[in-house]
């Protein structure tokens, strides 16, 4: 991200009134006060969980809210992780999410160098491209319903092997526009080069290209990541088991209980975040890019 | 001799090379994109189950007089158009805010991402625990106050249960708008501003007739990609509400659910589940379509 040089603010600071300095300064405090105040926003929801999983229930309930001054106790993260269930399923959601991530990106970095590197017959690799994105455009609960026969069909109904083929063809689209875009930046010469040394064009893609987009591989990885481990109602439709269930439905399943465990909820919802903030600080350069499938290059 | 051997085979490799790139990913969206969709059609022109299932077109013919389905789709309608105008708006401003150099402004940015990032389980159950009325921050700091909080149970209350549901989403979608806004504005080069400056026009001026138009591209995407998630919602009202209480906040993909997995109805889901497509797909085209003029433009 380019800093935007602020030539104009030095030279109009030259010859600046009183009058102007003082409402530069009142206008930049406001800005603190309501950036600070969306700073809170965002963050204060976030921390009333993680304060909640960390409460006894005397604390838990107690009125006023105590947002500071408590006993911090790791109960409830014993509670869910080895009493109940949850060790199991976020076994579930990372088999699922790792395996479909895997899946996702060798497949669909092959066909994003195919569409990016060919001129097909009748302009075939334009028109597969937007075929492509145009999959990843329909609303989810518009598949789910036939995809749920068809598992049953196959008798795949809660097992990890449906949310893996499943998420990886959620991916797949996601993938192919990304890596499509990456390639697309780098010039044709370089494998022509490799070739011309006697490399096979696989071989040129595989030790000449792919060490260049690493980068953006590892970025369009991580999307995937998020994607599949934040996925939720192919999950709920298509896992019903203990054996079988993601952490999402896991969750879910216990906040819509008559009686809910609200330490036990929290713990997993904070163990359920911890990976995707740690994922999502680590592609903050490719976040723009990479939410709007490559059209806005932040 | 290997040379030209070489040499001699490489066009036919390379012309089957890009097929058998592309093949497995076709397969793949053919298998579990396409092939639902003709199963969704083919489910959804049927009536009855098993030996007794027939052709017919009595799911369509019921969706005209479901108002249940109407009552879903005008609270998608307004659970949408509101929660878009929101996120733009605050999603805008922040982006201005933190658009030139500022201290601490990658400390607010990575802050703000944070809610668009959370699993939106974890979104419902942030703010089941926030919104809940006995123990809930929200109303134990209203009540500190001086806040009579008795009637606001939020999710619980039919009144505020859809106005509630769309906060969260405001909540969790305004930092993408934020994001998507401030890219495009860091994108605006230097010449514009300071001719605007040279002609003498005010800050807002400035921002109307130069800042605006320029960055209308990433506007349109930004709003285009955050109406069909809006159309789809379902994960947070999931955890929220279920729909309720009584029929207050449901959507359509809620109903859709309900109908094929609470009632069984699959035939009856899919039919509905295709208004909801053809809606999506003709809102997307009308801002592809202005996406498109403002690229020949």
């Amino acid at each position: 991200m380019s800093e935007r040089p602020i030539t104009i603010h030095a030279a109009d600071r030259g010859h600046a009134r009183r009058h102007d300095l003082r409402r530069a300064k009142i206008s930049r405090a406001l800005k603190y006060v309501l950036l600070s105040a969306a700073l809170l926003a965002a963050i204060g929801p976030v921390y009333w969980m993680v304060t909640i999983s960390l409460k006894s229930e005397v604390d838990q309930f107690a009125s006023p809210p105590r947002w500071f001054r408590f006993a911090p106790t790791l109960a409830h993260y014993y509670d869910a992780f080895f009493t109940r269930s949850f060790a199991k399923y976020l076994t579930t959601s990372l088999t699922v999410a790792g395996l479909s991530t895997i899946c996702a990106v060798i497949l669909g970095t092959l066909a994003a160098y195919g569409l990016a590197r060919f001129k097909l017959r009748s302009k075939l690799d334009q028109r597969l491209s937007l075929w492509i994105l145009s999959t990843r455009m329909f609303p989810p609960i518009v598949t789910a319903v036939p995809l749920f026969l068809m598992m049953r069909d196959l008798r795949l109904l809660n097992t990890i092997a449906s949310l893996v083929i499943v998420y990886t063809a959620l991916n797949l689209p996601f993938v192919v526009w990304m890596m499509r875009g990456f390639f697309r930046e780098l010039p044709r010469e370089l494998e022509e080069a490799a070739m011309v040394d006697g490399d096979s064009r696989l071989g040129a893609l595989i030790r000449v290209i792919l060490p260049l987009v690493t980068p953006g591989l590892a970025a369009t990885a991580v999307f995937c990541l998020i994607v599949s481990w934040n996925e939720f109602l192919l999950a709920l439709v298509l896992t019903q088991t203990d054996a079988s269930m993601t952490l999402p439905v896991g969750i879910a399943g216990r906040v819509t209980q008559y009686e809910i465990k609200w330490g036990v909820m929290s713990a997993a919802g904070v163990v359920a975040m911890i990976p995707i903030l740690a994922f999502a600080m680590s592609v903050q350069r490719y976040l723009v890019r990479g939410l709007s499938l490559g059209a806005v290059k932040g | 001799m290997i040379r030209n051997n070489k040499s001699s085979r490489r066009p036919r490799r390379e012309t089957a090379l890009p097929y058998l790139l592309i093949a497995p990913t076709v397969a793949v969206l053919l298998a579990l994109s396409i092939y639902p969709l003709i199963y969704a059609i083919r489910i959804s022109l049927h009536t009855g189950s098993g030996e007794a299932a027939r052709w017919s077109f009595a799911n369509f013919a019921r969706l005209a007089s479901d108002q249940f389905f109407r009552e879903a789709l005008a609270h998608t309608f307004i659970y949408a158009v509101v929660a878009l105008s929101f996120e733009f708006l605050l999603g805008l401003g922040l982006a201005v805010m933190l658009d030139r150099p500022l201290r601490g402004r990658s400390l607010f940015r990575s802050a703000l991402l944070i809610p668009m990032m959370l699993p939106p389980v974890v979104v419902g159950v942030v703010w089941r625990l926030m919104l809940n009325p006995d123990f809930g921050a929200i109303n134990g700091t209203l009540k500190g106050a001086g806040v009579a909080t008795d009637s606001l149970t939020w999710t619980a209350s039919p009144l505020l249960a859809l106005a509630s549901v769309i906060a969260v989403d405001i909540w969790q979608w305004t930092p993408f708008m934020f994001l998507v806004l401030l890219a495009g504005l860091q994108a605006i080069p230097q010449e514009p501003y300071e001719a605007a400056i040279v002609d003498g026009s005010s800050a807002w001026q400035t921002f109307l007739h130069v800042t605006l138009p320029l960055l209308k591209p990433a506007i349109l995407i930004a709003l285009l990609l955050r109406t069909m998630d809006l159309l789809r919602v379902f994960d947070q009202i999931f955890i929220l509400t279920e729909g309720g209480p009584g029929f207050s906040t449901e959507t359509v993909s809620l109903y859709i659910y309900r109908t094929a997995f609470r009632f069984f109805d699959f035939g009856y889901a899919a039919a509905m589940s295709f208004v909801l497509l053809l809606l999506t797909n003709v809102i997307s085209a009308g801002y592809i379509r202005l996406l498109q003029k403002q690229e020949t433009a």
